[in-house]
């Protein structure tokens, strides 16, 4: 077992660049993952605004009061530089000021010059609240033209426009098996599968293929398949080890409440870390330098992710992004879990077909690197 | 003696180059036996179809009176392997790095452990067991090399050129090493293109060129095969053709040049060539600076036989 306790050797001093990507996977993904369990609830976004009276009117009163309805009243220092600064830290978002003659100009239909403003420029909230502002007057305006006193117009606008609409997300039939925390957690782990599996399997492949080392072990009276075969073993039993200590945290995370269906994460993950150790592989075979391999590991993890609605769910992606994902594994590891976690209905056929593609991937991966293997070998005895 | 290799008719090719063309030899039990040629002459890949690494296209090898195949892991057993590069694993310590080499032959840990302690004495590398190959100096690294490939303990070894690139302290450490190597029973092919380490250390010496063995035999006997058998270098000024084409009459030379600057005679037998050389100079009142004879070399015999230099081949 010279090979194999070799290998692990090796992987030993390999393994740092796993803990990087573990370390930043928990801290991101676990968060992220608990946050994905929140149920979906709407709620109005309110802003701050400061509100500079000049008029002093009834009337300006009455606009302060609806403004104070809509979003939350803050006070600032009646200072140019000090608005500056509430506008830069965001202690506010808008500065309002009712300009002096506001009631007048409003009895007489104006609308020009009302008010004026400090605010970000470009600023998304600012934008909302002029909006707002703009409602209110039209909406007054209505009630004037209309016959209504200006009194009237401006409480039957405040109403009119405080009606709250109640806001629900569309239900769909919940068929969900697998809980919200498991789904965000599981769909993560492909990403931090790739990573983990390609950037420490490959260059430790790379370096028990170096030639001058396999030229050595050649010579030996080791035969070829025992090398073949441990090196299969010291590889197995880390993307084991892996995949085992990520799946498990997951089903820890979700409070280890899985079930029925929800059990397909398991094989569904296992085939994922295969097919990553069957692209590892291969790259190894074809004897990459190793920061070829780093570039490799970015390109992958995050393309794949990307591409098959890893981070952003499959629904959310453009018909053109799926077709592409569709030739990748993710998109079918994806898939899956999109199934058990209710977002798409579940389909015993599809699910298994899901996992038949990935075995195909899986077998593909394993057989593109052994015809590689032969070939180099074949290279080897006629032209050293 | 018995013959440990024994390799007849070899006949390697890559499309239409001939790397080894009809290569034969018998190395005896005991020998330190050197295969002296140019870089591109063929020694590597001869070693390798010697070691059944390379698959071959004519010719038969039998080592240890038994065909080598790839599967003759019996015979494998009992070599050892020494290349040019340093093969060692950089995350593997010097004691695991012996102990894994060492442990693709021999299983049995308590054997084992011994056969590294010694090798690891043999090399001198007892300070330096968990030191990892990166912390290690060129000389030092060359030793692990070569410890990974006689812990074993094999009755044959082969080095490929394993001085390259190596300080001249080191390299006559790994040369006497060699020579204790092969006083302690193991027989040695030593490939180099260095003739000076051949000379210094092999018993019998097989020159090859373009995949041919050109001339075979122990160095006094190659040296007998040239007509050469001295040559005199004289520093001297102001010689004319006249003057040089008496020395070139005289008896046993039978080649002579002039640069400017020295005077080089080749002499072919005879005694006393050196005097009467300076005889000639004298009468003709010809003044002359340092002088030198040197007998011939291995390069000298190369040169003869393929009219070429070996170091001018040096890659």
């Amino acid at each position: 077992m010279q090979v194999f306790k070799a290998f692990l050797q090796v992987l030993k001093h390999k393994l740092s660049t796993a803990f990087v990507y573990i370390i930043v996977f928990f801290v991101i993904a676990i968060p992220m993952t608990i946050n994905g369990n929140k149920e979906r609830i709407f709620e109005a976004t309110k802003l701050a605004v400061c509100v500079f009276d000049a008029d002093d009117t009834p009337e300006s009163h009455a606009l302060t009061d609806f403004i104070g309805q809509q979003h939350d009243l803050v006070t600032v220092e009646n200072d140019r530089t000090a608005i500056t600064d509430a506008l830069y830290y965001e202690a506010v978002d808008y500065v309002l000021v009712i300009e002096d003659g506001y009631a007048e100009k409003l009895e007489n239909g104006e609308t020009d010059a009302l008010f004026s403003s400090y605010r970000m420029h470009d600023s998304y909230g600012a934008a909302l609240v002029q909006q707002m502002l703009d409602r209110y007057i039209s909406t007054v305006q209505a009630y004037r033209t209309g016959g209504a006193e200006l009194t009237d117009a401006i409480a039957d606008a405040a109403d009119v426009l405080t009606e709250k609409t109640e806001v629900r997300y569309a239900e769909t039939k919940n068929t969900a098996v697998l809980s919200p925390v498991n789904a965000s957690y599981f769909t993560y782990m492909s990403y931090i599968l790739i990573s983990v599996i390609f950037s420490v399997l490959s260059p430790v492949l790379l370096t028990m293929n170096r030639k001058d080392l396999r030229f050595r072990t050649a010579c030996s009276c080791l035969r070829p398949n025992a090398r073949t075969m441990q090196i299969f073993a010291g590889s197995s039993l880390f993307v084991l080890v892996i995949w085992a200590l990520f799946t498990v945290t997951g089903i820890l995370l979700g409070g280890g409440q899985i079930s029925g269906l929800a059990w397909l994460v398991i094989p569904n993950s296992l085939l994922y870390a295969i097919i990553c150790t069957g692209i590892a592989i291969f790259v190894a075979e074809l004897g990459v330098r190793t920061q070829v391999i780093n570039m490799l590991t970015q390109i992958l993890g995050l393309g794949m992710s990307f591409l098959c609605g890893v981070f952003v769910e499959q629904s959310m992606l453009g018909e053109g992004v799926l077709a592409v994902g569709r030739f990748l594994p993710a998109y079918w590891y994806v898939r899956l879990i999109d199934m058990l976690r209710g977002a798409i209905p579940y389909d015993a056929g599809e699910a298994a077909m899901c996992l038949l593609i990935e075995t195909g991937f899986a077998v593909v991966m394993m057989i593109l690197s052994l015809l590689v293997h032969k070939q180099f070998v074949r290279a080897k005895t006629n032209m050293n | 003696m018995n013959t440990v290799i024994q390799i007849e008719n070899l006949v390697k090719r890559y499309g239409e180059l001939i790397a080894v063309d009809h290569f034969s030899l018998e190395i005896q039990e005991g020998e330190i036996f050197g295969l002296l040629g140019p870089n591109g002459s063929g020694k590597t890949t001869t070693i390798n179809c010697l070691l059944s690494l390379l698959a071959y296209d004519k010719g038969t090898i039998r080592i240890f009176g038994k065909e080598m195949t790839p599967v003759s892991y019996d015979i494998k057993q009992q070599i050892g392997i020494i290349m040019q590069n340093v093969a060692v694993f950089d995350e593997l310590t010097v004691y695991e790095n012996i102990d894994y080499f060492c442990g693709l032959y021999i299983t049995d840990k308590a054997r084992r452990k011994q056969c590294v302690e010694e090798a690891v004495a043999f090399v001198g590398l007892e300070e330096f067991l968990k030191f990892y190959p990166k912390k290690l100096s060129g000389g030092l690294l060359r030793r692990l090399n070569i410890a990974c490939g006689i812990a074993h303990k094999p009755k044959l070894i082969i080095l490929d050129e394993p001085t390259v690139a190596v300080d001249p302290q080191s390299r006559n450490k790994i040369l006497e090493g060699i020579q204790e190597l092969n006083r302690n029973g193991a027989t040695i092919i030593y490939t180099s293109h260095y003739m000076e380490e051949i000379e210094q250390i092999c018993t019998r010496i097989a020159i090859i060129d373009k995949g041919k063995k050109i001339a075979e035999g122990t160095k006094d006997e190659l040296k007998h095969m040239i007509r050469n058998t001295e040559t005199i270098t004289i520093e001297v000024l102001g010689l004319t053709d006249d003057i040089r084409r008496q020395a070139d009459a005289l008896p046993h030379v039978y080649k002579t040049a002039y640069d400017g600057e020295h005077l080089t005679v080749c002499c072919s037998g005879g005694k006393h060539n050196l005097i009467r050389i300076l005889d000639v100079l004298q009468k003709h009142d010809i003044g002359f600076g340092r002088v030198y004879s040197e007998l011939p070399t291995l390069n000298d015999v190369f040169l003869e036989i393929t009219g070429k230099e070996l170091r001018d081949q040096e890659g």
